[in-house]
């Protein structure tokens, strides 16, 4: 449940640290972003000397959520953070490697790219 | 080792107990339950076997019964009496093993490994045929569970990606019925996701960048026929002219 305010880790190595989410991106007045939104946000701690500054206003995907994620087959999913992997435009992910563990849900909403640099999908 | 002992322990109980609820045994509510969790799970042969067993120590316990008093009855160990019982049903019969009921057999396996590297290799030779460069075909099954190959090639610019990734496309959805989620669009990095086959089309930036070889590294290359001219045919080939030759 991730909502404009929301301070979300960075789950690749692109050099943001931490963002704060500043809208979510759908329908036009979307309360909560759940695994596999994508969302606006701002980088709020950067890697000294990388690309990517304070403040600057990017897009990204969540890929963990403390909220649970629920399948269809009754399992269960919940994540001891809120984590994003930031993207460009075009859905490129800036970083070039994911850290720990994504869902499979995203493979099935068009994030293969992401699932396919992660070292492990649940 | 581990789900047959599982097994034994939810059929253990349930042998020796069903005998002392016709006695008027205390326990006998509880005896069902575990017998049909058992029978669920077990495949129909082995369900066979494991019930002529219980049925065959059922008798052996009637006799034990029968021998002694009925308070020894009601207040001997169950626990020694199942570990008997284990190691005599080990003795006769082996352990046996728990299996899933969903899991395909192995032949089935290769058969769609082998399916789906036919298409792989198709899809290979398509994109050789529009001149992308550097192609490579890994078989990362064994490292990730969602897929099974990945195809890895490089394209020069953004209309020879449009242009691979069309005729991938069209061959795949001609040939084979598939039609591929990800990229609609050309795009840096376009991907194809066939399900079992996924397909990377790079630009050259891009391709050292994210540098998907080097994660996979791991993973087995399979060995293209358009690569060095498949050794094969060109050695029956050689030998044909020098067949040839010789009747020349």
């Amino acid at each position: 449940m991730i909502q404009p305010q929301t301070y979300l880790n960075v789950a690749d190595n692109s050099g943001a640290r931490e963002l704060m989410c500043i809208r979510i991106i759908g329908a036009s007045n979307r309360r909560y972003a759940y695994i596999g939104d994508i969302v606006v946000a701002v980088i709020k701690k950067a890697v000294p000397n990388s690309s990517l500054k304070r403040s600057q206003v990017i897009r990204a995907v969540i890929v963990r959520t403390c909220k649970e994620l629920k399948r269809r087959n009754g399992i269960i999913i919940k994540y001891d953070d809120n984590a994003a992997v930031l993207i460009d435009k075009e859905g490129n992910p800036k970083g070039t490697r994911i850290f720990s563990a994504i869902a499979r849900e995203l493979r099935q909403l068009n994030f293969t790219k992401i699932v396919s640099l992660a070292p492990e999908v649940l | 080792m581990l789900p047959s002992s599982t097994l034994l322990s939810l059929a253990g109980p349930a042998g020796p107990a069903s005998f002392p609820g016709q006695m008027g045994h205390p326990q006998t509510n509880s005896s069902p339950k575990p017998t049909k969790i058992f029978r669920k799970k077990v495949l129909p042969l082995q369900r066979y076997s494991i019930n002529g067993l219980n049925l065959k120590r059922r008798n052996s316990i009637l006799t034990f019964a029968f021998g002694k008093e009925a308070k020894d009855n009601f207040f001997s160990d169950v626990g020694e009496d199942t570990d008997d019982m284990y190691d005599e049903l080990l003795n006769n019969y082996g352990k046996v093993v728990y299996k899933k009921t969903d899991q395909k057999p192995a032949s089935e396996e290769i058969d769609d490994d082998s399916e789906s590297l036919s298409f792989a290799v198709e899809m290979a030779t398509v994109a050789s045929e529009v001149k992308a460069g550097d192609i490579k075909v890994l078989f990362v099954k064994p490292l990730v569970y969602w897929t099974r190959f990945f195809i890895i090639a490089t394209a020069f610019s953004r209309p020879q990606i449009d242009a691979i990734g069309s005729r991938i496309r069209d061959r795949a959805e001609k040939k084979y019925g598939k039609i591929p989620n990800g990229d609609s669009k050309p795009n840096s990095w376009t991907l194809l996701d066939f399900g079992d086959v996924v397909v990377h089309l790079f630009l050259p930036p891009q391709r050292a960048f994210y540098n998907l070889e080097e994660f996979y590294a791991n993973a087995t290359a399979v060995e293209l026929p358009f690569e060095n001219q498949s050794p094969f045919p060109s050695e029956r080939g050689a030998f044909d002219l020098l067949d040839d030759d010789a009747e020349s």
